[in-house]
């Protein structure tokens, strides 16, 4: 290429630029971060390994020393999912306990703030004394939302009262919003597959029936009709499911024998 | 999804814009809209749940049951390798292409007058819940616009289906699956009396049937009635 001999030539600015002022690698982490944000379609996807580590990287692109996160349990409160470490664990309990705090006020307004625990105390007077004297001055919360639908909200907390810049809000928003889509994806998925998976079971359930009545009625040398009838007064008087009962006949874990009873 | 405006064009198209259309009836209207629009001699829309139990939910063209009863008579073909795979089947040319794939099913179709058949999954994620199938009486490729109607025609009527976006609260849509596989249940019972016959398991039952039906020239459906009216026993 033409450019090669010259570094910068034809490269974004904001790269480069990144190098030289970020020798701690952030962008890598925060690179990093992203990508491990958008993967839910693993199969073995786990929710509160997903949001532990949202944390932690939160932590690590932030320059901060702990935070955590928190989920709508679907009826307008929240829970406390994930965070990273165990001082953070229970200050957001206490938040939640206490029904106030800077993640309580994401969640609710749906925007990102950010505080100082000094100058909290009239916002909120018994959440913001206890993080200063677990060790945290300065907090910053984001709502993890995908438009209009607010799941939950992440948790920033410094030990020193350095305010967070405007630079580290708006990483601190877009992991949210990542996180939220990521979320909110993977619950779909998790709906549909539930869907199929019932819908599949249904048309099982129904070949496995004919087919278990078809062999009935050869074993027990009766009407395919009466058959049916035998599977249905066996499933009610072992209160077992029609199609599991069909099941069993079909690969004779239920001898053909023990539902020779007529109806009634 | 990713085509809002194609996706809603086609809803426009076989919904009533007063009243709501019911599950079966949107079914219906799918299948005839491809045959019209794609110049089609079939189309149709099976459920399925393993290979051996499939139901078709609607259908249009002459040559839509040809298709979709001969893969399930022969056990091979675009429709549950679409289905298996979750992804589309695309033969433009049954006598050129893929007869080394499926050389039972290529020549009973050629032979019914089917030259292509394209088959695509009605598919969430990983799981595939059936296919829409698509059949011409002559050779030739679906254009890439028919091929995007297709496609989002799949998706129209999964999520009828699955989620009744289209028919919310329709009772026709249990009625639809409750009758949707009726046509095979003889040959299910008959599998199960073979089963009981040979003692063997059921997907051997099948094998046998299958082998029958192949080597009489009689279908499979023919032979399960017998069974199941005890005019044929497979232990003889």
């Amino acid at each position: 290429m033409s450019e090669s001999g010259d570094e910068t030539a034809g490269r974004p600015a904001g790269i480069h630029d990144g190098d030289q002022r970020d020798p701690t690698g952030r962008q890598t982490i925060l690179a990093r971060a992203f990508v491990r944000l958008a993967d839910t379609l693993v199969s073995d996807f786990d929710i509160v390994e997903f949001l532990h580590g949202l944390s932690t990287d939160s932590v690590a692109v932030l320059g901060a020393d702990a935070a955590g996160v928190m989920l709508t349990d679907g009826r307008g409160g929240l829970r406390l999912i994930a965070s990273s470490e165990e001082r953070m664990r229970l200050l957001e309990l206490f938040e939640l306990q206490g029904a106030e705090g800077p993640c309580l006020d994401a969640f609710s307004s749906g925007r990102c703030l950010q505080a100082g625990a000094a100058d909290s105390r009239a916002r909120w007077p018994v959440f913001a004394p206890h993080a200063a004297e677990v060790g945290f001055q300065r907090m910053c919360a984001v709502p993890l939302r995908v438009r209009t639908d607010v799941i939950g909200a992440l948790n920033v907390f410094r030990g020193g009262d350095e305010p967070f810049t405007d630079d580290e809000m708006e990483i601190a928003q877009a992991m949210g919003e990542v996180a939220a889509i990521a979320l909110i994806q993977e619950r779909a998925l998790r709906e549909h597959s539930l869907l199929t998976g019932q819908l599949q079971a249904a048309l099982n359930s129904r070949v496995v029936i004919e087919q278990a009545k078809g062999m009935l009625s050869e074993y027990l040398n009766v009407p395919v009709s009466d058959a049916f009838e035998l599977l249905r007064t066996y499933a009610r008087e072992h209160n077992r499911k029609l199609s599991e009962v069909a099941g069993g006949v079909v690969d004779r874990t239920i001898p053909s024998g023990t539902l020779t009873r007529r109806p009634g | 999804m990713r085509d809002d405006g194609r996706r809603a064009r086609i809803v426009a198209a076989v919904t009533d814009r007063d009243s709501t259309t019911g599950v079966a009836e949107l079914m219906r209207r799918l299948c005839l809209f491809a045959v019209d629009e794609m110049a089609l001699s079939g189309c149709a829309l099976v459920l399925m749940s393993g290979d051996d139990a499939a139901s078709v939910l609607a259908s249009a063209g002459p040559h839509a049951r040809t298709v979709t009863t001969l893969q399930m008579e022969l056990g091979e073909g675009p429709c549950l390798d679409a289905y298996a795979s979750r992804a589309p089947v695309l033969l433009p040319d049954l006598s050129a292409t893929n007869a080394n794939r499926w050389p039972a099913f290529a020549a009973a179709a050629l032979a019914a007058g089917v030259h292509a058949e394209f088959s695509l999954p009605l598919s969430v994620g990983r799981r595939g819940i059936g296919t829409l199938d698509l059949c011409r009486d002559a050779p030739g490729m679906l254009s890439a616009d028919h091929l995007s109607d297709a496609l989002a025609a799949a998706d129209i009527a999964r999520d009828a289906v699955l989620y009744q976006q289209y028919a919310p609260g329709d009772a026709g849509l249990a009625e639809l699956l409750e009758t949707a596989g009726n046509d095979r249940i003889v040959i299910h019972q008959a599998t199960g009396m073979i089963a009981a016959q040979l003692d063997e398991t059921v997907p051997n039952a099948l094998a046998r049937l299958r082998a029958a039906a192949f080597a009489s020239g009689r279908s499979m459906y023919e032979i399960a009635q017998d069974v199941v009216e005890r005019r044929v026993r497979f232990d003889e």
